[in-house]
């Protein structure tokens, strides 16, 4: 039929497409941001904080995100705008050309280096809690990845690592709830990743390195480690659970743990089988 | 007019994005249509070459194991073997979700990839590991509280699952849920007797009188009564078979155990010196190798000195008979030769004694484990038992002395800054 009207007909076809991807483009900023409102209700936002560092984490994600997502939006719609007011069936008239302009340029480039400057001094004092003001203390409990497992060393009662009441434990950290918390981060074999989400920490473990990561969790409860670097086919299976509990707690489960592993008679069958639902539960 | 060209070119735009689009789906569809072929029980070739069985013996056999232990996807636990069927259900099969939405297929989620669908430690990562996946189809297992001969009881394999085998690549499996462990551990049992129920059934050929015709016979008595049972017979033994650990003097002095380990340690009696090398870093003798790859290597030269002497034989005087067994032995070398380098076999490799200054303890740290290793020895491994010429407090000094080992300090090193061994190897 086109060839019938070939003016009229094709300048038809034209501007709906015109509209089509306008439209399609300006789904993109619509659904984007849909995604984030509704995020909370699907339980796809961030995992609960149960760390005190999280919160000057989660405000500072909170604020690039807000910053990043203006910009977004103010792109997306200027590029729907743009799509729409000079699609090529409404706009005949011939392109204007310009050759640049020196006024737009700078603007374009100091406000977005303004931007990051301010982004890069803004977090200093964040990171510097999180990666350098080291809590003085000896290491509450050395962490080692291994493909694919977490092996966990407490340092016993003398609370030094490398003596004989060392308590060898894997994947099962267990941490006392309120407190500073200094992990000794290693790997056996590759990079790892040590990852609590719930903790707001993820530090690479770099074989030949022994790398500080500290933590004071807040609430009491079970949460999970992940490894965050791919380490070979189980990275997916590398998993550890935490388990943040009361000081009292803490320690009788260590004591629990050190008596079973100075074991020299086998235990009942009774007590095994609930050790195992203790480890597992 | 007007609208009708809308229309159309709206039916145009929609049949063109239609066609395009169930393309698409056809070209994705057509590779993961087809189903995953089955997955099958990779006969024991190793052993079946080594009894020279026929093709036919080897189809017999496959048939008789079909029939008394199923396939992964569907494994069968006849009530002589005291398994679980429906545990076993819970660990073979794919990984799927069953009709009451519990997850099957644990074997091969979290095995398989490693010891292999048959259990034959012939995994597709097997090959880049060191030490090897346990093969579990001799029924041989290292790290258990029973005697050295005996099975490992229930509750070894879960602990084994539990802490996993640090200084190997086996993990830990502490997170998964107590009946997963147990579905795993029914089902390793279920391998395990499987493969040496096997491994019988091709050597009871052997044994054929010419009456038989090189064919097993395929009655209940013969497969289960003679065949199955002597294998389960071990695995029900195992609960009651726990090894006595006689209590450790309460008022030991440690230092003086320590001290009287030590001589042990070096002594005649114990000779622990003599692998476990001087320094006690493992560096003794180093050229023994583990009961599976020793097994490997016989055959190997087995092989290798067969096909020598068949290089060096010539056929020009051998009358008919004999040039017949020439080439049977040509045929059997040239298959064995296949089998060795094909996927049935990993190249062997010599087992190491373990350094004792790592602190390091493959089948436990515990007091209990060390003494346990000492008294039995360890199955499979060159490293024998003491039992016997050992007396039970003088194990505990060993046991306390091979704790000590990954702290002692180490005088000539660390003469100029105190570190513990453990540290420095």
């Amino acid at each position: 039929m086109a060839n019938d009207n070939p003016s009229g007909g094709s300048s038809k076809r034209s501007r709906l497409m015109g509209i089509f991807w306008s439209l399609l483009f300006l789904a993109v900023p619509v659904l984007g941001v849909a995604v984030f409102i509704v995020a909370p209700w699907y339980d796809i936002w961030l995992p609960k904080d149960v760390s005190e560092h999280g919160k000057a984490i989660d405000g500072l994600f909170m604020f690039i995100l807000a910053l990043t997502g203006v910009v977004f939006i103010a792109t997306e719609v200027l590029l729907f705008w743009f799509l729409w007011k000079y699609d090529a069936a409404s706009a005949t008239g011939p392109a204007k050309y310009i050759h640049g302009s020196h006024a737009v340029e700078v603007i374009w480039t100091i406000i977005p280096a303004a931007t990051l400057l301010f982004l890069a001094i803004y977090q200093m004092n964040t990171w510097a809690d999180v990666k350098m003001r080291r809590p003085a203390m000896t290491p509450s409990v050395e962490v080692v990845g291994r493909q694919f497992e977490w092996r966990l060393r407490y340092p016993g009662r003398d609370g030094t690592l490398g003596t004989p009441d060392d308590l060898f434990l894997v994947n099962d950290l267990h941490v006392p709830a309120d407190e500073d918390f200094l992990v000794q981060l290693k790997s056996m074999d590759v990079l790892h990743s040590f990852f609590i989400p719930n903790l707001r920490i993820k530090q690479d473990a770099v074989p030949g390195m022994k790398i500080p990561v500290w933590f004071k969790a807040t609430e009491n409860g079970e949460y999970d480690i992940v490894c965050a670097e791919l380490c070979g086919w189980g990275h997916y299976k590398m998993k550890g659970r935490v388990t943040v509990e009361s000081r009292a707690d803490f320690e009788r489960w260590l004591e629990k743990m050190y008596s079973r592993q100075e074991a020299t008679q086998p235990e009942p069958l009774s007590a095994a089988e609930g050790a195992a639902v203790a480890l597992t539960q | 007019m007007k609208s009708q060209i809308v229309s159309r070119t709206f039916v145009r735009l929609h049949s063109s994005w239609a066609v395009t689009a169930c393309s698409i789906t056809l070209l994705m569809c057509v590779p993961g249509c087809g189903s995953t072929p089955a997955a099958w029980f990779r006969p024991n070739m190793v052993e079946a070459t080594k009894q020279r069985l026929t093709p036919d013996q080897e189809r017999q056999v496959a048939t008789v194991m079909l029939a008394m232990f199923g396939t992964p996807d569907a494994p069968i636990a006849l009530p002589e073997t005291g398994l679980d069927e429906a545990k076993l259900q819970l660990a073979a099969g794919p990984v799927h979700s069953d009709i009451v939405g519990r997850k099957n297929g644990l074997y091969r989620e979290h095995c398989a990839h490693c010891h292999g669908v048959t259990g034959d430690g012939l995994g597709p990562t097997a090959a880049f590991l060191n030490p090897y996946p346990r093969d579990y189809r001799p029924g041989v297992f290292k790290f258990k509280s029973t005697e050295r001969s005996d099975k490992p009881t229930h509750e070894d394999l879960v602990r084994i699952l539990h802490n996993g085998i640090p200084g190997t690549s086996m993990p830990s499996f502490a997170l998964l849920s107590p009946p997963k462990v147990e579905a795993l551990v029914e089902y390793v049992k279920y391998l395990s007797i499987r493969g040496e129920t096997e491994i019988a059934l091709m050597r009871a050929f052997f044994e054929l009188d010419d009456e038989a015709q090189g064919k097993l016979p395929e009655t209940r008595e013969f497969l289960v009564d003679e065949m199955l049972t002597p294998v389960t017979e071990k695995w029900k033994a195992a609960a009651d078979a726990l090894i006595a650990v006689p209590e450790m003097a309460s008022d030991l002095d440690l230092a003086a155990s320590i001290a009287k380990g030590r001589e042990l340690f070096y002594g005649d009696k114990a000779n622990c010196v003599k692998c476990h090398g001087p320094t006690a870093l493992g560096d003794g003798q180093a050229n023994d190798y583990d009961d599976w790859n020793k097994a490997i290597v016989e055959v190997s030269k087995e092989v290798k000195s067969g096909v020598e002497r068949a290089g060096e034989t010539s056929t020009s005087g051998m009358d008919s008979e004999a040039l017949a067994e020439h080439r049977g032995q040509l045929a059997w070398l040239d298959k064995f030769g296949r089998v060795l380098d094909g996927g049935d076999a990993l190249r062997p490799r010599t087992i190491q004694p373990r350094n004792l200054r790592h602190g390091i303890y493959r089948g436990g740290r515990r007091p209990l484990d060390l003494y346990y290793r000492i008294h039995a020895g360890i199955n499979g491994a060159p490293m024998p038992a003491a039992k016997g010429t050992v007396p039970p407090e003088e194990i505990w000094h060993i046991v306390n002395y091979v704790r000590s080992l990954p702290y002692e300090l180490d005088g000539e090193l660390g003469a100029d800054r105190p570190m513990v061994a453990k540290d420095r190897f």
